[in-house]
């Protein structure tokens, strides 16, 4: 079902409470009475159209509009995305941390194997990390350098110390050994590590990596669809704008 | 017996969207991959897709020679025709199975678990989740850190050798990575944390 503007944004959560998390990152809290999406969106100072097509995006995985989000400001996405990494890193990840260290506290539970757990998660946050400040420092200084320059049609953007010799096409697609490893993870849960006799708090850590993943293929999903596609044609853009200084 | 691959080839949105409902209704562990036309590229997108099974309009698949003498694992493909009604002997031919998409639920159903029953038979013998003594050697080397050349040298065989153990260790276990399979081999007393000293 396609959310529109002028759903309440109530039934929104209702239809899908997955979104909640999305929806939260926007600066978008609960509390929402009757108001619609469009009405809240407003109130908010939220794009609301972007805010439409990403819920979409998110709640059925089959909807992609390339077109109509690749025509919206670089900077609103690179926005959107900075704040789904400080999700990550600020809240959910710390989150996971912390249940897993609990899980210590439980009765007959093998310290030792606790320990690998928590190491192994300690090796997934360096790696996601890491991931996520090259994209932070490289990727995004660049796009917003790109959209300035074309904004104020000025090719020159030597003052961006990041972006010099930087291109899209080094871009690389490298979540692979990431999503490896919280895949690894699941599984490690789900077949291997001895259960204790109440294992509500391997549910509520295995249901906490579900949705993770879920967000994250969803914002790997954005990035490649849209983001690199944006950045190309800004590219191509910034060329031309660059060949015809030189003819002139 | 892992999961089994779809390919479902079908124009119509409608009807893939109702094949999807309904295998996933089936309750086997299938996994669907989707394509709305393409004739041309049809080896192409089996070497991508590597299905089990391929469901497909037939008007979509009669004028080309099923690739079924080409490499082994191609070969094995189940065909299964989408039919609207009545459909040409000599088109019937080329299929191990037709889908009447007017029958009703319960048929469809048991349509879908005779294809699922041909194809686990077929892949059965590929299939063994416990690891073999030469796998749990490769996977107690691999998780103290050493190479493939150190683990082929070691053995006595080529780092070949060695990297196609690690793809089957990977698929028996559902493990990726170096760092889960050691917190396997260790869970599974293959390796003691203390051996780990310096490794990583």
């Amino acid at each position: 079902m396609l959310i529109t503007g002028d759903m309440k944004m109530a039934d929104v959560i209702h239809l899908n409470h997955h979104l909640l998390h999305m929806i939260n990152r926007f600066g978008i809290q609960l509390g929402f009475g009757d108001r619609t999406v469009n009405e809240v969106c407003q109130h908010y100072d939220v794009h609301a159209d972007f805010f439409l097509q990403l819920v979409n995006t998110f709640h059925d995985p089959s909807y992609f509009p390339l077109n109509e989000l690749q025509n919206f400001p670089p900077g609103v996405l690179v926005d959107y995305l900075h704040k789904t990494h400080q999700f990550y890193l600020e809240v959910k990840i710390p989150e996971i941390e912390e249940l897993i260290a609990q899980l210590e506290t439980l009765s007959g539970i093998d310290i030792d194997h606790i320990k690998l757990l928590e190491d192994f998660f300690r090796q997934y946050k360096q790696e996601l990390t890491s991931h996520i400040n090259k994209e932070e420092q490289r990727v995004y200084p660049y796009v917003k350098a790109l959209e300035n320059a074309l904004f104020t049609q000025n090719p020159d953007m030597s003052n961006c110390d990041n972006c010099r010799e930087y291109s899209i096409q080094q871009y690389e697609d490298d979540h692979d050994d990431v999503e490896s490893k919280l895949f690894d993870l699941k599984n490690i849960i789900i077949k291997y590590m001895p259960a204790p006799k109440d294992s509500r708090m391997f549910n509520i850590i295995l249901h906490e990596l579900f949705e993770l993943e879920k967000d994250l293929n969803n914002h790997g999903h954005i990035e490649d669809l849209i983001l690199v596609p944006m950045v190309e044609r800004m590219e191509k853009e910034i060329n031309q704008l660059r060949a015809g200084n030189t003819v002139m | 017996m892992g999961r089994i691959t779809i390919l479902l080839i079908e124009p119509s949105f409608l009807i893939r969207e109702g094949i999807k409902t309904l295998i996933s209704q089936s309750g086997k562990p299938f996994n669907m991959e989707e394509s709305e036309t393409t004739i041309v590229n049809l080896s192409k997108l089996l070497q991508k897709t590597k299905p089990h099974i391929v469901m497909a309009n037939p008007v979509l698949l009669t004028d080309i020679s099923f690739p079924r003498e080409t490499n082994d694992d191609l070969s094995q493909i189940q065909y299964v025709a989408l039919i609207h009604g009545q459909i040409e002997p000599k088109v019937q031919g080329r299929f191990n199975f037709m889908l009447p998409l007017n029958a009703d639920k319960p048929t469809l159903i048991k349509k879908i678990e005779e294809i699922y029953e041909a194809c686990s038979i077929k892949n059965q013998e590929k299939e063994s989740a416990t690891l073999s003594e030469r796998e749990s050697t490769i996977l107690k080397y691999v998780a103290l850190g050493l190479t493939n050349n150190d683990i082929a040298e070691r053995l006595f065989i080529s780092s070949h050798t060695v990297m196609t153990h690690r793809k089957n260790i990977t698929r028996k276990l559902g493990i990726k990575t170096i760092s889960g399979l050691t917190v396997y081999a260790i869970l599974n007393k293959l390796i003691k944390v203390e051996e780990l000293q310096g490794t990583q």
